[in-house]
């Protein structure tokens, strides 16, 4: 394996009595397109920030390319940000607003005007070169700031919440805009977003912050489907949390009480002992429901208590006769073919397989 | 509902009346300015430029005026440097005895004019500082750089946080930064403050009258006519300075005012 | 930038300028002011010494007395009348007056803020004249003529000058920030006009009045041109006993004194007002 670009060694960030971000150990490769995701105040801002300079690390190193970057002044790092209040210069064209960086650097001028037009071009907002900046729409600007970074043809694109101040058609296709240039540039993207769907719709890897520390890093797909922890469960949504006691460990399943029942899951990857408290948990959309009881497997039986539709899927609520609350996501269709009423009692089944043991409980 | 339409006359009456005591002086003294008596007094006179002729004529007047303008133009500098490098420190750092080093500059305008007048004269004489033109410059600096501070403040209160951190995240050095950035966004309201400042510097009479020495400015010209006796000239003079540091105002304003209407669009 | 350097070059550059610029200029006079007061006049010479030669001797002579309480009073008087005045006035542009005539009318108070004062004054004695316009005005509904010049009433007109436009500028934008559906629910529980004021409108604005009161007052206990032209100077105010002792005998310690005085004076008033300003109302926790 090639050597990481950016690695993070025991970083810490403290302000004041605030500790930031605490312990963070995180390789970030060339070319992949990084989100950093989680609730404000996680560190995940701090973070990008630490990328970029505007922040030094109170405790542990942070390589660039391998070289120690820790109080290297922001204007000496070729790590451009694309800002949450997009910090578009107010008193400049679009033009000159892409060509800033590259006046700082002692760009030629004739050159310099070249590569911004190029940018603007690309960007599809060349007829809005000469604009004073103030007068373009949103989804301009955005794209101006996007120019005005990636003119400096970094090696990393660094972007903080750069799609929350936008309405949500316009997001869609900006995320469309954002991976589409990924790919061509081949340059890696660190994006830190606290919106879910954002991360996992373009990002190869997802890091989940949470407190100053990471809870997960990994692909979307494993995230949603295996979380690592109840944090990150949670935060994740959608999942159906069950706690209890270990019963018996065998080498491809693993038998939990819980008061809705007993139920199995795939062994862990660390330890576990019988007799542990522990919890596991579900995807919504890999619990499947049935009028009828089905033969063997994980099953429970619950009444249907709501629905909620978001576009052709829809995510229904049951409840156990415990009290627990379960959810389950399907396509619409399916929920017609089923023909439920409300107050009806079904059943609920997964597979082992799809049940994942959480690891701190 | 028509009790509160006659109320609302009277205080548009009311309002008006207030404005009249505050404006009557200023357009009295331009009414009399361009009337032929010497005591000045309803029915009024002819019309007369002669109190204008006379002054364009008394080279005395010429000489204060040049003064003033002097006067007024490097205070206008001075003052708005200093302001500028305060609001600029205020925005940017948080450090220990920040309040001290605020209440420093913030302060002088809230000591009586005639008390920093004696303050200024003994202590600059102290100095062998006193009887100059510059000497003025140096008070009036202390007593205007608060007001350049504000509005230099209030302008970099409007700037996005971000700005000056996005402008070293593409490669500029602070010092670049200070010039292609922060002066360009304050740009207003540094023209705005040198107006302002200017003005308060040209109308100041207490300060420039202890400390000048024989080099009179404008103001200081009319305070020793005006001890005299009534000299409609003061009149003509006036008028000219109303219109001076009214223009200066005016312009301030408008160039604070016409930015903030357009970065708020 | 957060790279943290033993000496910030860039940052001191902002500062050091202005705290040694102020020190000299502005700190010097001030302390130097208080140090003269200590010294002694010879042969109309000031020379260096530490006595208390001139407070005894100011602070023991009654027209000093006379004069500071004279001061105190024509000072609050006419910030009372301003603060009066100035109140139905902001009244209407805070509640009855659209949002661009609000701005307007504040536009047209700061130019006068900004304008000679001593024109304004000498204008004003033109005025106020025995023969001036204003009784030749009255003289035409038979009233008058009055003495206005000279007067305790000079004196306030000329105090008004200074601070009827920034009493009326503070009071107006301390209303206009009052959040208006409050007043509607008070009128709306049967809450007379009247009481509205008293009992809404003056407590949600008391810290922005107590300023401007404060603000009128120290522009008038400082001011020496209203006083000696249209007051006439009979009773002399402290500032134009500050006057009249630097400009005339080179009295210059003296001269300092009183200035002090006034200061502590402010001072004291400043720090009540502010401390009532700030001050919770009764009852809240």
């Amino acid at each position: 394996m090639t050597e990481p670009l950016v690695t993070f060694r025991n970083v810490e960030k403290r302000f004041a009595d605030f500790v930031a971000v605490q312990d963070l150990n995180l390789d970030i490769h060339e070319g992949e397109f990084l989100a950093i995701m989680g609730s404000s105040g996680c560190g995940k801002t701090t973070t990008l920030r630490m990328l970029a300079g505007l922040e030094s690390p109170t405790q542990g190193e942070i390589h660039i390319g391998g070289r120690l970057m820790n109080d290297v002044k922001p204007h000496e790092r070729d790590t451009p940000l694309v800002w949450q209040s997009l910090a578009l210069f107010p008193f400049l064209t679009a033009r000159e607003n892409v060509e800033f960086g590259l006046k700082m650097r002692g760009v030629e001028k004739a050159e310099r005007r070249r590569r911004a037009l190029d940018w603007l071009e690309r960007m599809d907002i060349s007829e809005f070169a000469e604009r004073n900046v103030d007068t373009l729409s949103g989804g301009q600007k955005q794209r101006v700031a996007l120019a005005r970074s990636l003119v400096m043809e970094p090696r990393m694109l660094l972007l903080d919440e750069p799609l929350s101040a936008l309405d949500a058609n316009l997001v869609i296709r900006m995320q469309g805009v954002l991976t589409r240039l990924q790919k061509e540039l081949g340059i890696t993207f660190v994006y830190v977003t606290h919106s879910q769907s954002e991360a996992f719709a373009m990002a190869d890897r997802v890091v989940i912050m949470s407190r100053g520390n990471i809870a997960q890093v990994g692909t979307p797909k494993d995230i949603y489907r295996a979380p690592a922890n109840r944090f990150v469960a949670e935060f994740v949504g959608r999942n159906n949390i069950l706690s209890g006691k270990i019963d018996t460990i065998d080498s491809d399943t693993v038998s939990i009480t819980t008061p809705a029942g007993q139920f199995t899951a795939k062994p862990p990857a660390f330890a576990i002992q019988s007799g542990q408290d522990t919890s596991f948990v579900v995807s919504a959309d890999l619990v499947s429901l049935s009028r009828t009881a089905p033969d063997g497997g994980n099953k429970v039986q619950a009444t249907l208590i709501s629905e909620e539709f978001i576009g052709s899927v829809v995510t229904l609520f049951l409840e156990s006769a415990d009290g627990h609350e379960f959810k389950v996501q399907m396509q619409e269709r399916e929920l017609l073919d089923l023909d439920l009423a409300a107050d009806q009692s079904v059943w609920l089944s997964w597979s082992a397989g799809n049940a994942h043991i959480l690891e701190g409980g | 509902m028509k009790q509160n339409r006659t109320s609302n006359i009277l205080l548009a009456l009311y309002v008006a009346l207030v404005f009249v005591f505050i404006f009557a002086p200023i357009l009295f003294s331009l009414v009399f300015s361009l009337n032929s008596q010497r005591f000045p007094t309803i029915p009024l006179g002819s019309f007369s430029t002669e109190w204008y002729s006379k002054i364009w004529n008394d080279p005395d007047v010429w000489r204060a005026v040049m003064n003033s303008v002097i006067v007024s133009s490097c205070t206008a500098v001075v003052a708005t440097t200093l302001g500028f490098c305060t609001a600029y420190t205020d925005f940017r750092y948080n450090f220990r005895f920040k309040g001290l080093y605020l209440a420093l500059i913030l302060l002088p305008p809230t000591i009586p004019l005639i008390i920093m007048a004696l303050a200024m004269l003994a202590w600059l004489s102290r100095l062998g500082l006193s009887g100059q033109l510059w000497s003025i410059i140096l008070a009036h600096s202390v007593l205007t750089a608060p007001f350049a501070m504000a509005i230099i403040r209030l302008r970099l209160h409007q700037m996005d946080p971000d700005l000056e951190a996005a402008a070293w995240n593409l490669g500029g050095s602070e010092w670049q930064t200070m010039r292609h950035v922060i002066l360009p966004f304050c740009a207003p309201a540094i023209v705005s403050s040198l107006c302002l400042t200017a003005a308060v510097s040209f109308d100041e009479f207490a300060v420039s009258w202890f400390v000048s020495g024989l080099n009179k400015t404008v103001p200081v010209a009319i305070l020793e006519i005006v001890q005299g006796n009534i000299d409609p000239q003061v009149n003509a003079i006036g008028t000219f300075v109303f219109l001076t540091s009214m223009t200066l105002v005016v312009l301030a304003q408008v160039f604070l005012f016409s930015r903030q209407i357009k970065s708020h669009s | 930038m957060p790279a943290k350097k033993s000496i910030d070059l860039y940052a001191l550059t902002w500062r050091v300028p202005i705290i040694l610029w102020q020190l000299l200029f502005f700190v010097g006079p001030v302390l130097f002011m208080v140090a003269i007061s200590f010294f002694v006049v010879k042969n109309y010479r000031m020379t260096e010494a530490f006595e208390f030669v001139n407070w005894q001797k100011m602070l023991s002579r009654s027209y000093f007395w006379d004069s500071y309480w004279y001061t105190l009073f024509i000072a609050s008087f006419s910030a009372s009348v301003a603060m009066i005045v100035a109140f139905p006035a902001a009244w209407a542009l805070a509640f009855r007056a659209s949002d661009a005539l609000r701005r307007w009318a504040v536009f047209l108070l700061i130019i006068p803020f900004f304008t000679s004062y001593l024109v304004r004054t000498f204008s004003w004695y033109v005025i106020l004249a025995e023969s001036g316009v204003l009784n030749a005005m009255l003289g035409f509904v038979g009233l008058g003529p009055f003495t206005m010049l000279n007067t305790h009433f000079g004196t306030v007109v000329g105090y008004l000058t200074l601070t009827l436009p920034l009493a009326v500028i503070l009071q107006t934008v301390t209303m206009a920030n009052i959040d208006k559906t409050l007043i509607e629910a008070a009128r709306n529980l049967g809450c007379k006009p009247l009481a509205t004021i008293w009992r809404v409108v003056l407590p949600l604005s008391k810290t922005g009045f107590i300023i401007a009161a404060l603000f009128c007052f120290i522009l008038s206990f400082g001011d020496f041109v209203a006083p000696f032209y249209l007051g006439g100077s009979q009773e002399p105010t402290l500032p134009i006993l500050i006057l009249d002792t630097t400009k005339s005998g080179q009295q210059w310690p003296r001269a300092a004194v009183v200035a002090i005085m006034m200061m502590l004076t402010l001072f004291t008033i400043a720090f009540t007002a502010i401390a009532l300003a700030y001050r919770k109302p009764k009852g809240a926790k």
